[in-house]
C-alpha cells in the first residue's frame, strides 16, 4: 500500500524542488535530511577535513612529532621541498609510473576484455586467473616478488636456462631496473581490475550496433577501434583518473619490495613522506609533502575529469 | 549537463577546498603538540601491571628476564611486546603522544634518545639508589654513560648492556671444510673468497640497503686505515672529506669488484635477508657486531636457523674475528666501536612509574638482572662485575668458540669510539646513500664524501 506521502515522493519531478526548507514547510510529516547526513558529515568534517587542516598546520612547524612548542618556521618546509632533489625524483618516478601503468594496464585489460567477450573455451577460468592478483595483498606478494627478482631468483635462472645468461641482472639492486620491477608488479596486480571494468563496460554496448557494423562489412579490428573503444571512453577516463591518484599515493609495493631504493630509484611521494616523517622524524616537512601530494592529486583528478568531459562532446 | 558539471562541480570543489583551507587557517599558529602532563603520584614500587615495548630483547630472553625479576618482585606483572626495529618509530611516537602508551620502552643512544628522551622519567635517583653515588665507575665502558643523557641533562635509563660493531663473523665449519684460515688482511679475504666461489659457497653477505650496516662496515674499514678519523668526523672534529674516509669509500667500492660482496647486495636488507642467508649455512662471512654472540649457542643458532627457513637446523660453529686489515701491513686487532645497546626507559605518563623504575633499575643495575643479560648473550652486560656463565650458555663447540668470544668481550670493554650514539638519523641515511651510490658506481668516493660533509653541515 502506498500512502500519500510516498506517492508524492515518487511523483515529484526530480529537480523540481528548490530547497529542503520549503519541502519541510509544505510537508511537515517528511523527516528533515540533516539528521540523516549528520553522522557522515561529522565523520567527514571531523576526520578528513580536520585532518587535512591539521596537516596543513603541522607543515608550518619544525617538529619531530613529539616535542612541545616546536618553532613555527612559516613556509620554509615548502621552500625546502622545492629545492629537494629527492622530491623531484619521486615526482618523476610517479609520472613515469603513471604513464607506463596506464598504457600497459589499459592495453592488457582492454585486450583481455575483448577476447573474453568472444566465444572461447574456459572463459570463466581465464577470468579468475586474470582477477586473482587483485585480491592478493601486496604485503603477501612482496616477499614473493623479492624472491622472484633476486639475483639467484627464478627470473635470472630462467634467463640462464634459455641461453640468455648475459641478460641476468640484480634487478631490484640497481637503479636502472628497480623502477621497472615495481611497475611490473603493479601491472601484474591491478590489470585484473582494469579487465573487469572494461568487461562490464563492453557488456553495455548495444549489440545491434555491432551487428549493423558487421552487415556494413566492418572487420574485428575496425569494430574494436571505431565502436568498442569509443564506447568505453568513460571507463578509460575513470581508470586513468584512478591510476593517476593511485600513482600519487603509491606506497606499499615500493616500500615492501625495495624500500624506495636503491639510491631513491623507486622513491615515490608516499614512501618519501614515510621516510621523512617516521624514521627521520621531520614530521613538519613530511606534513608539507603531504599537503603538496593532496594538491597534486586534486589537480590531477580535475584535469582528467575535465579532459574526459571535453572528449565526450559539447555541453548540453 | 556538462556545462553544469563545470560550473556547479567547480563551485562545490572550490567550496570544499575553502572549507579545508579554513580548517587549516583556523589552526595556523597553533602549536601541534600539547603540553605533557606527567603523573605526580608514582604509585607502588613493588606492585602493578606494566607493559614493556622493545625491539630487543627477543621474546624468549625477555620472558627469562621477567621470570628472574618476578622471583624478587612477584607483584609486578610485566607484559612484553616485541616491536620490529623497522616499525619502532611508527609505533612508539603516537603511543608516547597518547596517554595509553607503554609504561616501559626501549631506548638507545643517538636519534632515539633525541626523539624519545623527553618522554622518559629521569632515572638518576633510581640508579644511585641501586649502585650508589659512584655508580658511573661500576658500569662499562665509562664513555657510554653520557650517551643516555638528553640534551637537557636528563638520564633516561641505565644501559642494560653494550652493543659493539667492527667484528667479522665467520662460519668456521665452512673454513675448516675448505682448509682455509680466517683472513687477517683484505688480500687474504679476497683469496679465501675465490676458493669459496669455486666451491659454490657465498663468501660474504651484506644487506647494503640498510644504512646502519653500511655505516658499520665503513667505520670498520676507516678504523683499519686510521683509527679515530670516522669518530672525529662524526663529532665535527674532522672533515668527512678527510683522505681516510675517501680511502675507506674506495676500499668499500673494491669489495663490489673483488669478489667479496655478494651480487645484489645493494638491494638486500641486513635483517632479514643477509642474516637469514648466513644462517642457512652456505655463506662464509658476515659483518655483524656483539649482538651476534647470542646465535653462537645451540639454542640461539637453532632459533636463527629456524627463522631463516632451514627445515632441519644443523648448527655450525661461528666465531668472531677482527675486521681484516685493509692496508695489509699487520695482523689486525679489534678496533671496535659501540654504544649502550639499549636502556629501559620509564614513560612519564605511566600510572605505575615507581614499579616501572623498579624493573628498569633491576635489569640495568643489579647483579641478578645483569647476569640474566649476560647469559642471554644478546648484549654484553653493563656492570663490570658480571660475566657470562659459560656453563649455562651452551655454545655449539665451546672448545673452538669460547676463546674468540671472550676476546671479543674483552675488546668491547676497552672501546672508546661510539657506534650510533653521535650520528643523527639524517647522517646515517646519508652514509647509506653514499655507500650504495659508490657501490653502484653512481658516485666517486670523493663525491660521496662531499655529500656526507654537506649533510653534516646542513644538520648543524
Amino acid at each position: 500500500m502506498v500512502n500519500g506521502k510516498q506517492e508524492l515522493a515518487i511523483t515529484r519531478p526530480i529537480g523540481s524542488s528548490s530547497g529542503g526548507a520549503r519541502d519541510v514547510r509544505r510537508h511537515p510529516m517528511r523527516p528533515p535530511g540533516l539528521p540523516w547526513v549528520l553522522p557522515a558529515l561529522v565523520v567527514t568534517m571531523g576526520v578528513i577535513y580536520y585532518g587535512i587542516g591539521y596537516t596543513g598546520n603541522v607543515s608550518l612547524f619544525n617538529w619531530n612529532g613529539l616535542s612541545d612548542n616546536p618553532p613555527n618556521i612559516g613556509i620554509k618546509n615548502y621552500q625546502g621541498i622545492l629545492a629537494d632533489p629527492v622530491f623531484w625524483q619521486a615526482l618523476e618516478h610517479t609520472i613515469v609510473f603513471f604513464v607506463v601503468v596506464v598504457v600497459v594496464q589499459t592495453a592488457l585489460g582492454f585486450i583481455f576484455a575483448v577476447l573474453l567477450h568472444s566465444p572461447i573455451r574456459f572463459a570463466v577460468l581465464y577470468k579468475i586467473i586474470i582477477f586473482v592478483p587483485v585480491v592478493l595483498a601486496p604485503a603477501v606478494m612482496a616477499p614473493v616478488f623479492r624472491q622472484i627478482w633476486a639475483v639467484d631468483g627464478p627470473i635470472n635462472r630462467l634467463l640462464g636456462d634459455v641461453g640468455l645468461g648475459a641478460l641476468e641482472q640484480p634487478w631490484i639492486a640497481q637503479s636502472s631496473t628497480s623502477l621497472a620491477v615495481i611497475i611490473s608488479i603493479q601491472v601484474w596486480e591491478f590489470t585484473g581490475l582494469t579487465f573487469v571494468l572494461y568487461y562490464a563496460a563492453m557488456g553495455q554496448i548495444d549489440s545491434t550496433v555491432l551487428e549493423a557494423a558487421r552487415i556494413d562489412g566492418a572487420g574485428n579490428i575496425r569494430i574494436i577501434l571505431s565502436i568498442i573503444w569509443p564506447d568505453v571512453r568513460g571507463t578509460t577516463v575513470a581508470l586513468a583518473m584512478l591510476t593517476a591518484i593511485g600513482s600519487l599515493k603509491t606506497f606499499d609495493i615500493p616500500y615492501l619490495v625495495t624500500a624506495g631504493g636503491p639510491n631513491y630509484s623507486t622513491e615515490f611521494l608516499g614512501t618519501y613522506i614515510f621516510r621523512i616523517s617516521i624514521p627521520q622524524a621531520h614530521v613538519g616537512y613530511g606534513a608539507a609533502l603531504s599537503v603538496l601530494l593532496l594538491i597534486l592529486a586534486l589537480t590531477m583528478a580535475i584535469m582528467l575529469q575535465a579532459r574526459g568531459r571535453e572528449k565526450e562532446g559539447p555541453a548540453v | 549537463m556538462h556545462a553544469r558539471f563545470g560550473a556547479r562541480s567547480g563551485r562545490r570543489l572550490v567550496a570544499g577546498l575553502a572549507a579545508t583551507a579554513l580548517a587549516g587557517v583556523g589552526l595556523v599558529g597553533c602549536s601541534p603538540s600539547g603540553s605533557r602532563s606527567s603523573s605526580t603520584n608514582e604509585g607502588s614500587a613493588t606492585s602493578g601491571n606494566l607493559v614493556w615495548w622493545g625491539w630487543s630483547p627477543q621474546i624468549g630472553p625477555a620472558q627469562e628476564f621477567i621470570t628472574a625479576f618476578n622471583k624478587k618482585y612477584p607483584n609486578i606483572k610485566i607484559t612484553y611486546k616485541l616491536v620490529t626495529l623497522d616499525g619502532w618509530d611508527a609505533a612508539l611516537r603516537p603511543a608516547l603522544a597518547s596517554s595509553s602508551g607503554p609504561d616501559l620502552y626501549g631506548i638507545s643512544p643517538g636519534p632515539k634518545v633525541a626523539n624519545y628522551g623527553d618522554q622518559a622519567v629521569d632515572m638518576t635517583s633510581a640508579i644511585k639508589a641501586s649502585l650508589g653515588s659512584d655508580w658511573k665507575s661500576k658500569v662499562t665502558p665509562l664513555d657510554y654513560v653520557p650517551q643516555m643523557y638528553t640534551s637537557s641533562g636528563k638520564l633516561v635509563g641505565a644501559g642494560v648492556g653494550t652493543s659493539d660493531g667492527g667484528s667479522l663473523w665467520i662460519n668456521k665449519t665452512l673454513f675448516d671444510k675448505y682448509k682455509l684460515t680466517p683472513p687477517k688482511t683484505l688480500k687474504e679475504w679476497t683469496s679465501d673468497c675465490a676458493v669459496f666461489k669455486r666451491n659454490g659457497v657465498t663468501c660474504y653477505v651484506q644487506g647494503a640497503a640498510q644504512a646502519a650496516f653500511d655505516r658499520d662496515h665503513l667505520q670498520a674499514i676507516s678504523n683499519s686505515i686510521k683509527p679515530g678519523v670516522w669518530t672525529a668526523a662524526s663529532k665535527g672534529k674532522a672533515k668527512w672529506t678527510d683522505p681516510t674516509i675517501v680511502h675507506a669509500l674506495t676500499v668499500w667500492k673494491s669489495l663490489f669488484s673483488n669478489g667479496i660482496m655478494q651480487p645484489g647486495a645493494i638491494g638486500a636488507m641486513q635483517f632479514p635477508d643477509a642474516q637469514n642467508q648466513f644462517f642457512k649455512g652456505n655463506t662464509a662471512t658476515i659483518l655483524m657486531g656483539s649482538w651476534e654472540v647470542q646465535y653462537s649457542s645451540k639454542r640461539g643458532m637453532a632459533a636463527a636457523q629456524a627463522a631463516a627457513g632451514v627445515a632441519t637446523p644443523k648448527p655450525f660453529v661461528m666465531i668472531p674475528i677482527p675486521y681484516p686489515s685493509v692496508t695489509g701491513t699487520s695482523a689486525p686487532d679489534y678496533s671496535m666501536y659501540g654504544d649502550v645497546d639499549y636502556a629501559v626507559a620509564v614513560n612519564s605518563k605511566s600510572k605505575h612509574i615507581a614499579a616501572a623504575k623498579t624493573f628498569a633499575a633491576w635489569l640495568g643495575t643489579t647483579q641478578a638482572g645483569q647476569q640474566a643479560i649476560a647469559n642471554s648473550l644478546g648484549s654484553f652486560p653493563s656492570l663490570l662485575s658480571v660475566k657470562p656463565d659459560w656453563s649455562a650458555v651452551g655454545l655449539v663447540d665451546p672448545s673452538v668458540q669460547q676463546a674468540p668470544i671472550q676476546a671479543l668481550i674483552d675488546a668491547a670493554g676497552k672501546i672508546t669510539e661510539p657506534r650510533l650514539g653521535i650520528l643523527s638519523q639524517d647522517m646515517t641515511n646519508a652514509v647509506g646513500v653514499a655507500a650504495t651510490t659508490v657501490g653502484a658506481g653512481q658516485a666517486t668516493p670523493a663525491q660521496a664524501a662531499k655529500t656526507l660533509q654537506d649533510t653534516f653541515d646542513a644538520g648543524k
